[in-house]
């Protein structure tokens, strides 16, 4: 009878516990940290996206209500940010760097809360090894790889291009380095040089000159966009005539200010459209932002937020929503158009790559210029690579 | 008519000597710890993971207090040899070795390393010293992040919750127990070297290594013991962090540990346990009651928020340019003069 009545009453607590007013997502962002310039337009496009769609009936008419704790990009912090975030019940969580999401990744594997994050590494979209991380834009690697297809599509020279890599050395900066090497010989590359240069490098010269005796026709650069301003300006000073492909975090909005024309004719990779691109999607970042110019990042954290609301929709049509049914949902979306904020995204159950595809721009004028998306094949052996 | 002491009165050097010389003492910690005990029971995941933070954060502290502070000997490393010790331990659990011995073998290789990199405190002093420490913080950096095959690059490496005789310790509440055993240990073990012949030998060192050589202190040995030992220690702290978060990365033991080490040290109290203890707490704390307060104030005045958001980081530096002007001694010297205010309490003289 007592036993009874105990379990009566813990599942009385557990369904007022899930009965609650608003669905509880966890934001984990760098507002006052080293990627603060970055990290705070991405955790404004998520804030404004919640809103708006809590402003248009929510979730099947509950809100999402968002728990946002700044970690200053320090582990520690993030892990007592994540223990918070577990104990005010949330369902879902948006994550940030690099070196939390991966401190984080057998935690969210255990609580079972699925994750987006804007660390784009290639092993987080292996289930096998991160079954509960996805991302709004495909990773590195494969953005590096479309990248590097688009410059061999687009060269007219008879002989092979040369290729060359300027990346810091730590891990976001490495991760995708292998897997470009390997696809750019395969395009007919001719790979003639690496160099390192720090994130927070005030001259590049050195390292530039030693590039400068091998010819690079392209150069990829991976780091932030004050240290690629640093590379475009010293490559402009020293007279190397290439074209730089930056990674999509380095290059955005800020580049003109940084590198003034230097940065002209570069290319960057992006995984969400410029501000105030002409696409369905648009109209309401407008609106929601009242026609304040917004970083590309902020987009990118308007869709990852998108996205992970669209998993929470199908989720609670399926019946109820918690981490393990939304990120069963989002093994279920196919081809989900985030109104061509970003390209189409599709998840497997054993595989977390949102999409092969990666938008090109271009800096001119002043502004960034996209050029076109370019996708490549879903292919297995490149999964987690 | 009955006497009562009126101070505390040794009649043999061996009490005067003993760890918590009055009754009152022990009952209080035996009440902490007491507290510490059920605390899991009533606190949510959030709370517990400050606390394993913490406990974690504490045998840093008092291994490099016990180099830096008690030995004189500065460290800028300390948050790589954190990271040998992760990696140890990390490498040696996935090989199949229980958590204990994993625990210490990530030590002994922390030890090893450490002692590598205190080979040139024999011949250098204070802030050579010091740069040579930074030296070894960036080796290492460079090893976790290039020695692919051993410490997974930079795809990290992966570690299973820690698991006793069957007993898996997954959750906070769980292994939070763990976690203040192994503290309670460390914290045991460098209490008693320093009250213990190497213990003095340090003191000698720093005070004057001079004067220490001619009372017949072996400085070469003995810097290289406290280098020894407090690498083992550190790797210690990083084995239950790598067993703790599941996942390291190369990242995680970067400069910024080892400066946030050194804080806590010279916040608590340099040369002094219960002060490491002090800036462990302090300086984990710290972010979260910053956080806490911004968070709280963005319901009541999003304006005022948003600008001691951004002022955060500049809260926390005039926080430590603050401790240093006004206690320089550390946490432990307040902590002093609150108990010897209160002993008197109310006839204070």
């Amino acid at each position: 009878m007592k036993k009874l009545l105990v379990l009566t009453i813990l599942v009385l607590i557990a369904s007022i516990g899930t009965a609650a007013a608003a669905y509880k997502v966890g934001v984990l962002s760098d507002l006052t940290g080293p990627t603060s310039s970055v990290g705070a337009p991405y955790a404004d496009g998520i804030k404004a996206y919640v809103s708006w769609l809590n402003d248009n009936g929510g979730i099947d008419g509950k809100p999402v209500e968002l728990i946002q704790v700044d970690y200053a990009y320090n582990v520690q912090q993030a892990l007592a940010a994540y223990k918070r975030f577990t104990s005010s019940g949330i369902v879902a969580m948006q994550g940030w760097g690099t070196g939390d999401t991966e401190a984080l990744v057998k935690f969210v594997a255990k609580d079972k809360i699925p994750v987006f994050s804007a660390s784009y590494s290639a092993h987080l979209m292996d289930p096998a090894k991160a079954p509960y991380n996805f991302t709004a834009a495909a990773d590195y690697s494969t953005q590096g790889r479309a990248g590097l297809k688009y410059l061999r599509e687009s060269w007219k020279e008879e002989r092979a291009p040369k290729l060359a890599f300027i990346f810091p050395d730590n891990p976001y900066g490495t991760v995708p380095i292998p897997a470009m090497k390997e696809y750019a010989v395969e395009l007919g590359f001719e790979v003639v040089g690496q160099e390192n240069v720090d994130l927070k490098a005030i001259d590049a010269t050195p390292q530039l000159l030693s590039l400068k005796k091998v010819a690079p026709d392209f150069v990829w650069t991976g780091g932030t966009t004050p240290s690629t301003a640093v590379i475009m300006k010293d490559a402009q000073k020293l007279g190397i005539k290439c074209t730089f492909l930056t990674n999509i975090w380095s290059s955005d909005e800020n580049i003109f200010k940084l590198a003034g024309e230097a940065a002209t004719g570069h290319f960057g990779l992006q995984g969400g459209v410029i501000y105030g691109q002409d696409v369905p999607g648009m109209a309401t970042i407008l609106e929601v932002t009242k026609n304040e110019p917004q970083m590309t990042h902020f987009v990118r954290g308007y869709v990852s937020a998108m996205v992970m609301c669209e998993g929470m929709k199908m989720a609670a049509a399926k019946g109820e929503v918690t981490g393990e049914s939304i990120k069963e949902a989002l093994e279920t979306m196919r081809d989900f158009d985030p109104m061509g904020l970003a390209p189409a995204i599709s998840y497997f159950p054993d595989d977390h790559r949102p999409n092969m595809s990666v938008n090109i721009n271009t800096f001119r004028d002043g502004k960034l210029e996209f050029v076109k998306t370019e996708t490549l094949e879903r292919k297995k052996e490149w999964l987690g690579l | 008519m009955s006497m009562q002491k009126c101070g505390l009165f040794y009649t043999t050097y061996g009490r005067e000597d003993g760890l918590f010389p009055s009754r009152f003492q022990k009952i209080c910690l035996a009440l902490f710890f007491a507290v510490l005990l059920i605390c899991p029971q009533f606190m949510n995941s959030y709370v517990m993971s400050i606390m394993n933070l913490i406990l974690i954060a504490i045998i840093g502290a008092v291994s490099l207090n016990l180099l830096t502070g008690v030995c004189g000997q500065m460290s800028l490393g300390h948050g790589a040899f954190l990271g040998v010790g992760a990696y140890g331990a990390a490498v040696f659990s996935n090989m199949g070795a229980p958590f204990f011995l994993a625990l210490l073998g990530g030590g002994a290789v922390s030890a090893m390393i450490g002692m590598i990199f205190g080979i040139p405190s024999l011949r250098l002093k204070g802030i050579y010293l010091a740069i040579s420490t930074l030296a070894a913080q960036l080796i290492l950096e460079y090893v976790f992040l290039h020695a692919g095959g051993l410490t997974g690059g930079a795809n990290g490496l992966p570690v299973d919750a820690p698991e006793i005789m069957g007993y898996s310790f997954d959750t906070d509440s769980k292994i939070f127990y763990l976690i203040l055993f192994v503290t309670v240990l460390c914290v045991l073990v460098v209490t008693n070297v320093i009250r213990s012949r190497p213990g003095r030998a340090f003191v000698a060192i720093r005070d004057y290594h001079q004067s220490a050589e001619n009372v017949g202190v072996n400085l070469f040995a003995f810097k290289l013991q406290a280098f020894g030992l407090s690498s083992f220690l550190a790797g210690v702290a990083g084995g239950l962090w790598a067993h703790y978060t599941m996942y390291i990365t190369p990242e995680q033991f970067s400069m910024g540990l080892s400066i946030s080490y050194l804080a806590m040290i010279i916040i608590g109290g340099m040369g002094s346990v219960l002060g490491s203890i002090f800036g462990a707490i302090f300086i984990t704390l710290l972010p979260e009651m910053l956080n806490l307060l911004t968070s709280s104030l963005s319901g009541v005045a999003p304006d005022l928020s948003a600008i001691i958001v951004p002022m955060k980081e500049g809260v926390f530096g005039l926080m430590l340019v603050l401790f240093l002007i006004f206690e320089p001694e550390g946490l432990v010297r307040k902590w002093r003069l609150t108990k010897a205010y209160w002993k008197l309490y109310p006839f204070a003289y």
